[in-house]
């Protein structure tokens, strides 16, 4: 579990806070999206949840974040490095090797996790991600959606609780940003893992996240479940977040009077909306 | 296809402990280096080649050889000009072009450089680094932060060039000629480029760090590694035939 209480980050060579006071509770079995225009702090506050900041970057931090009542502060990255796992938003340079093995091998090695235990682990990783026959390939020879499970391989094998994963579909196609989404909720669900997912990609969030956590310049506007956090359309236009089309459409046969229900985040809701709205059963 | 890339195979040059082939590639070298006999380092080429075609590597081997021929040819124009022994071979008038000196003395340290630099060059073609660079923290005690940077650096080569081309195709887009024949002019536009580059460079490297750092590079000792490397029969055969060629080429050749 991870409590971030007040938490105000500002980088040395900056002039701005990059995080503004924010507070956030991430409980056991979560899955959690993070979202906002480009510079509002998502990838800051990523690296806040699991000590990355304020240790590896120089800065003024305020407030704490607690990692299972461990203070990020008083504690070195070494020690909860293990419990919250993050995969970088660069595939290419978080990668430490050239092969997909020794990628996934390289903190199990430096955790000393032993020997007889290492060969399942890692078999279970690239199992667990559907990448079992990718072991001996040359990670530079893989397209960009092999990479990033690679890398959430690698990350995974330390079987950390909670997995922080920064705009992990950045630089994937439609198919594989989803199918990405999909292997992240199978994790969430049958193992139990906490997931926190940083994204531009709203209407995945929308579909996918058990909570939506929307930031605007380093503050914290939105802390709710996405079917109640996307209620509020005009919000997200000032803040110059796209919304998924089907939100849009529902939200504007609302304000007509067309409609009275909630607002649709899937094509499946909508369609049900709109033949209701035409009277046009199926 | 890039002449220094690993080529995955099982022959009998992939199984050599990684270690050997790192010894076998310089004892190999050496032995050139110690050759006085242009015949002699020929036959050290025609001998490296046949080793790498009987090993599946022939086509690598050739080409790297070709690609190698051309420095060979940049230290025989040197060499020839400029040792001045031996008899006159090509006079212009009074002036004496080229020597007999000359052209052996180029002859022999164009086929030397191609010689001794072919073992090491094909080391790459049958080991992969980190195979290499394990085996070296585990048998030969290196410390692990110095394997991480031979690494590191050798993966970043290819990630550096292709950042390259892509600031160099974000300049094409804004209409810069890059396709100009001039060198010079050439130069002109690439180097303002360096500095973006740099610096997206060691951004990476940075995040790079952290990565490393985050899954516990710095709790890494050399028990770590997970894979064995285990010296075997025909690595202790190679280091004695390797051993023997160089005793054989300081006495006799």
């Amino acid at each position: 579990m991870i409590v971030a209480d007040h938490v105000t980050f500002q980088y040395a060579d900056s002039s701005d806070p990059a995080l503004k006071d924010i507070s956030l509770k991430i409980g056991d079995r979560d899955f959690i999206g993070i979202t906002g225009t480009s510079g509002a702090g998502k990838s800051t506050l990523a690296m806040a949840l699991n000590g990355v900041i304020p240790h590896e970057f120089k800065g003024d931090f305020y407030g704490s974040v607690k990692i299972d009542g461990m203070d990020t502060v008083e504690h070195q990255v070494e020690d909860f490095c293990r419990k919250v796992g993050e995969v970088f938003q660069d595939i290419d340079s978080q990668m430490v090797a050239s092969v997909v093995e020794d990628e996934i091998l390289f903190g199990l090695e430096n955790f000393g996790v032993s020997h007889e235990e290492i060969g399942a682990r890692l078999e279970k990783a690239l199992d667990d991600l559907g990448i079992a026959e990718l072991r001996t390939r040359e990670i530079s020879s893989l397209s960009g959606g092999q990479k990033q499970k690679v890398a959430i391989a690698a990350i995974l094998a330390l079987e950390p609780q909670i997995l922080v994963l920064d705009e992990p579909t950045g630089e994937l196609d439609p198919e594989s940003s989803r199918e990405i989404f999909g292997l992240l909720r199978k994790l969430n669900e049958e193992k139990g893992i906490t997931i926190v997912i940083v994204e531009q990609k709203i209407k995945l969030l929308c579909e996918y996240v058990k909570r939506l956590v929307v930031l605007d310049k380093g503050s914290l506007v939105f802390d709710d479940v996405p079917g109640e956090v996307i209620t509020h359309i005009d919000m997200f236009k000032t803040l110059g977040i796209n919304v998924p089309p089907v939100a849009e459409l529902s939200h504007l046969l609302r304000l007509d009077g067309l409609w009275n229900g909630g607002i649709t985040l899937t094509v499946t809701e909508a369609e049900k909306m709109v033949r209701e709205v035409l009277h046009d059963p199926v | 296809m890039n002449l220094l890339n690993y080529v995955p195979g099982n022959s009998f040059l992939h199984r050599l402990n990684p270690i050997t082939k790192l010894a076998a590639a310089f004892l190999y070298g050496i032995a050139c280096i110690l050759c006085d006999s242009i015949w002699m380092e020929l036959a050290f080429i025609v001998l490296m080649i046949a080793i790498c075609a009987a090993a599946g590597l022939g086509t690598r081997a050739l080409r790297l050889t070709r690609n190698l021929l051309i420095l060979g040819l940049f230290m025989f124009v040197l060499q020839l000009f400029f040792v001045r022994t031996g008899e006159a071979l090509v006079t212009i008038g009074h002036f004496v072009l080229i020597t007999t000196g000359g052209l052996t003395s180029a002859l022999l340290l164009s086929l030397r450089v191609v010689a001794t630099m072919l073992p090491l060059m094909l080391l790459f073609a049958i080991t992969p680094m980190n195979d290499l660079c394990n085996a070296l923290v585990k048998k030969a005690h290196l410390p692990y932060r110095y394997a991480f940077i031979i690494t590191t650096a050798f993966r970043f080569v290819p990630l550096f060039s292709t950042e390259f081309h892509e600031i160099q195709d974000a300049q094409k887009a804004r209409g810069v000629d890059f396709e100009t024949k001039n060198i010079l002019r050439k130069m002109q536009l690439v180097a303002p480029l360096c500095v973006p580059l740099l610096v997206s460079s060691l951004e990476k490297v940075n995040s790079s760090a952290i990565s490393a750092e985050m899954r516990g590079f710095h709790l890494r000792s050399r028990q770590s590694g997970y894979k064995e490397y285990p010296f075997t029969g025909s690595d202790l055969l190679v280091f004695v035939l390797l051993l023997a060629l160089v005793a054989f080429s300081a006495v006799f050749l």
